[in-house]
């Protein structure tokens, strides 16, 4: 019985796991560049939906539209001012745009820190558990797990059967091929970060209800991101869905058996195992 | 704005005209005047002075390491913290619990990142450039969990240490770190071994092509960049009496470094001092206005940095004729050559040998039970229609590709499980169909390189000076490859292969893009290829009139498998060949 329970939080826990990853995929996917701001933009995410909630006692679930717009067009332009002047580099453009994705990162960090201060903050609401055979549903969890497959799903359905969708995966299997087909390439990228961006600040919108963030531990979040999206293959979106499920359940399970702290370093002792055994992840894709 | 970067990146990194052996001696005067005016400025100055003093010092003793790693093997670390704190708590456990006097106690917790570094790189060293700087990330991480359970070294609590050393003690042990952290730096940019470095962080495909022992290198210099910080680490901790896993393993450590780097120029040798130096003073000054900015302002310079400066103040003073590289290990002049190499000996053995090779990636067969020799003596060109499997046959010779099925011989014996660069080393040189040359090198050093493991050993010197030669580039010997047309570019690309002093020469499309004459000039090349000592060269062409005349035999491959062999003439007209690339009239 208690492994039916932690099989069903991990389930439900790799719902927003999900999430949190894709937005990472898809930056990398279309751009090649892994954003390590996404850490900091999911917790200012989830500290202003804190806020938001403490303030006007609203539902947090309010939030995730009018936050995803405006972050489709926050991140369009930060990727037309800071990233698009690098893509045209040539080799250093990998390590030179890491960079200026470290920087942004400490500057939202830094602003959130100014605004909600530094310590651990996480919503007492949708903290009741329904009973169902005898398993316990933390609501919150199915709330922020649901709405993660949902979106994710969207996502995918998006991508594979729209025009505008499929233009985008053009772009990130073969750049050159896709501007021939007629794709703005330079619009794709703007694109895709936006995405990107806007999924990672809904991510944050979900998290805050299952666990505690605080600024200046955001980083954690793009390291958690990245873990999944390697485990699964950079790039590789049903990979990222098996891997971020398989976290869920493994964390789920040693968080049970051996306590906080090891639940902690489980991101990264998958990771190194399959780098060692298994590098292009989980999934298929290879890139 | 992408041009405007791109103009910017491109500043050639040596001055033309000017190569000398070894540093200037006026410039070694200053160096060494300013290093003993630093250590006895304790006897002049007041205490904050002083204290500034060791607080530059500190940062740049730790942007000295993290440029090694990061600027010049080019593996981005966002966690040489980690470093940083392994050494505090060495340093510390092995005061506390062992009575080493500090000093020493610092030095042997340096010795112990090393080897930490060296256990880590095996692992982290083989991914790619965002899987390294991530996992860096993550392992400081990792790193404050593990000490806040660990009792033996005081867990979240912390170790208090005994107040012991004294501000000027400090100062000195700082500014014994930083020289030998800057000795580090100018041994990697301007020493022939640290050549392997650099060519590491260029290209590190075409560096395992000549003979470089790419992971080796990238481990010994991961090894390098631990030693500083987890000396200043060790020096931190005394100097605050106390550690504790967040204070050790502080990101934001990284953060200030990694400006600090950046900024002044990030892969040089005066970059991190002299970011260091500008930017701890500029924010002696600065951090009383805006306390709770300073992150974010770091961040916004490193953005600003990379988007409008991207080689820092050292790229900028470049710009103007200031602070560029030498070249390494550079005569005046381009010797002429005393002893050029014998020629090879004669004979018919088999060089190379291909039996029953086949190549697979997924579900495509590249090479189907494809089997062929080169004999001593002999040029063998292979041809074939595009996707025929020319270059996944020389990828499979040269180590980088496996085969799936069937073995390839070296004069003889089966090299299987001989990595790329030691095939290179022993005598299997290629070029590459786009030509991969480390472009922050001159010419001269790009031959250097290979010379350096060319099978003849002795003076690699000279046998780079006779590549040169005899590739017909010296004029431009200190040219960077940016600046040559595409043609030298592929000349360039034989002088390294020479440079090996290799038995067997595989080219891959060496005459493509080339003019007429660029092509007499190769072709000259290669008709005396047995004087030169290469025992026996293979081609792999689309320019079929520029090998046919000078090739003893021909080869044809058509979607993975061999479909035709024999004299160029007779080949030429053989109906399947003809077949091949034009198809067939039915």
């Amino acid at each position: 019985m208690i492994v039916l329970q932690l099989v069903v939080n991990g389930v439900l826990l790799g719902g927003t796991y999900i999430l949190l990853a894709q937005g990472l995929n898809l930056i990398f996917g279309v751009m090649g560049i892994v954003n390590i701001a996404h850490g900091a933009i999911i917790t200012l995410a989830g500290l202003f939906t804190y806020w938001f909630v403490t303030e006007t006692h609203l539902s947090p679930l309010l939030l995730i539209p009018p936050v995803f717009i405006v972050m489709l067009v926050v991140g369009g332009i930060l990727q037309r001012l800071l990233l698009e002047p690098l893509a045209k580099l040539g080799r250093s453009r990998e390590l030179l745009t890491l960079m200026v994705t470290f920087g942004l990162s400490y500057v939202l960090v830094e602003t959130a820190l100014n605004f909600f201060g530094s310590q651990y903050v996480s919503l007492p609401d949708l903290q009741t558990t329904w009973s169902v055979a005898g398993l316990a549903f933390n609501e919150a969890l199915v709330a922020a797990g649901a709405l993660g497959a949902l979106i994710s799903g969207g996502l995918y359905i998006w991508l594979r059967y729209t025009a505008s969708g499929q233009a985008l995966l053009a772009t990130s299997q073969n750049p050159v091929g896709a501007v021939t087909c007629g794709i703005d390439v330079r619009r794709m990228r703007a694109i895709a970060f936006a995405l990107g961006t806007a999924l990672a600040a809904t991510a944050g919108i979900l998290l805050i209800l299952i666990l505690p963030l605080s600024a200046p531990t955001a980083d954690t979040l793009t390291i958690l991101s990245f873990v999944i999206v390697a485990l699964g293959g950079l790039g590789d979106y049903r990979g990222a869905v098996m891997a971020a499920l398989l976290l869920g359940l493994v964390q789920s399970g040693v968080g049970y058996y051996l306590g906080g702290d090891a639940e902690v370093v489980v991101p990264y002792l998958l990771l190194i195992t399959f780098m060692v055994v298994r590098p292009q992840g989980i999934g298929h894709a290879t890139r | 704005m992408g041009q405007w970067l791109e103009r910017r990146l491109s500043a050639p990194p040596t001055t033309p005209a000017t190569a000398a052996r070894g540093p200037r001696p006026l410039a070694v005067a200053i160096l060494v005047a300013v290093i003993a005016g630093a250590g006895a400025m304790p006897l002049f100055t007041s205490a904050y002075v002083l204290q500034l003093a060791t607080d530059i010092l500190t940062f740049a003793a730790l942007a000295y390491g993290w440029n090694i790693i990061s600027g010049c093997t080019g593996y981005l670390s966002f966690g040489q913290v980690s470093f940083f704190g392994i050494g505090a708590y060495a340093t510390s456990v092995l005061v506390l619990r062992a009575g080493v006097p500090w000093y020493l106690a610092a030095l042997i917790a340096a010795a112990f990142s090393g080897v930490v570094a060296a256990l880590l790189g095996t692992v982290m060293l083989r991914l790619r450039g965002i899987m390294f700087a991530l996992g860096m990330l993550g392992l400081a991480r990792i790193l404050v969990v593990v000490a806040s359970d660990w009792n033996y070294i005081g867990a979240a609590g912390g170790l208090t240490l005994p107040a012991e050393l004294t501000p000027i003690a400090v100062y000195l042990a700082m500014w014994v770190t930083v020289v030998g952290a800057f000795a580090l730096n100018y041994f990697v940019l301007h020493s022939g071994w640290g050549l392997s470095v650099t060519g590491v962080r260029d290209e590190e495909t075409a560096a395992s092509a000549i003979g470089v022992p790419t992971a080796r290198i990238k481990t010994a210099a991961f090894i390098m960049s631990a030693l500083a910080p987890a000396a200043v680490g060790g020096l931190v901790a005394w100097n605050r009496s106390f550690i504790d896993p967040p204070s050790a393993f502080d990101p934001t450590l990284d953060l200030q470094v990694i400006v600090f780097a950046l900024f002044g120029g990030i892969g040089t040798l005066w970059g991190p001092a002299l970011g260091t130096l500008v930017l701890v003073i500029v924010g002696e000054q600065f951090w009383a206005y805006l306390p709770d900015l300073q992150l974010a302002l770091y961040g916004v310079l490193v953005i600003a940095v990379v988007l409008a400066f991207p080689g820092g103040v050292v790229g900028i003073a470049n710009r103007f004729g200031w602070l560029r590289r030498r070249p390494v290990l550079a005569p005046t002049t381009l010797p002429s050559v005393s002893r050029p190499p014998q020629p090879a000996p004669l004979g018919d053995e088999t060089i190379i040998e291909v039996r029953d090779l086949t190549v697979r990636f997924g579900g495509l067969v590249a090479l189907n039970g494809v089997s062929l020799s080169v004999r001593r003596g002999e040029m063998v060109s292979i041809i074939g229609a595009n996707g025929a499997g020319k270059t996944t046959l020389f990828n499979a010779i040269t180590g980088f590709v496996k085969p799936s099925e069937g073995g390839v011989f070296y004069q003889g014996k089966s090299v299987s499980d001989i990595p790329s660069y030691q095939r290179a080393r022993q005598g299997i040189a290629r070029t590459f169909q786009i030509p991969r040359l480390m472009e922050s090198m001159t010419v001269w050093e790009n031959t250097l390189l290979a010379a350096r493991y060319g099978k003849r050993g002795g003076d690699a010197v000279e046998q780079a000076a006779w590549a040169l030669h005899t590739v017909k580039l010296d004029a431009l010997w200190l040219e960077p490859p940016s600046k040559l047309s595409p043609g030298q570019q592929r000349r360039l690309e034989m002088a390294r292969a020479l440079a090996l002093d290799p038995t067997v020469i595989l080219l891959d499309e060496v005459m493509a893009g080339m003019t007429r004459d660029e092509q007499g000039e190769i072709r000259a090349v290669l008709r005396h290829f047995r004087e030169l000592g290469v025992a026996a060269v293979a081609g792999v062409e689309h320019v079929i009139s520029a090998i046919a005349d000078i090739s003893d035999r021909m080869i044809v491959l058509d979607r993975g498998k061999k479909i035709a062999e024999g004299k160029p003439d007779a080949v030429l007209r053989d109906p399947l060949v003809i077949e091949s690339y034009l198809g067939k009239v039915s």
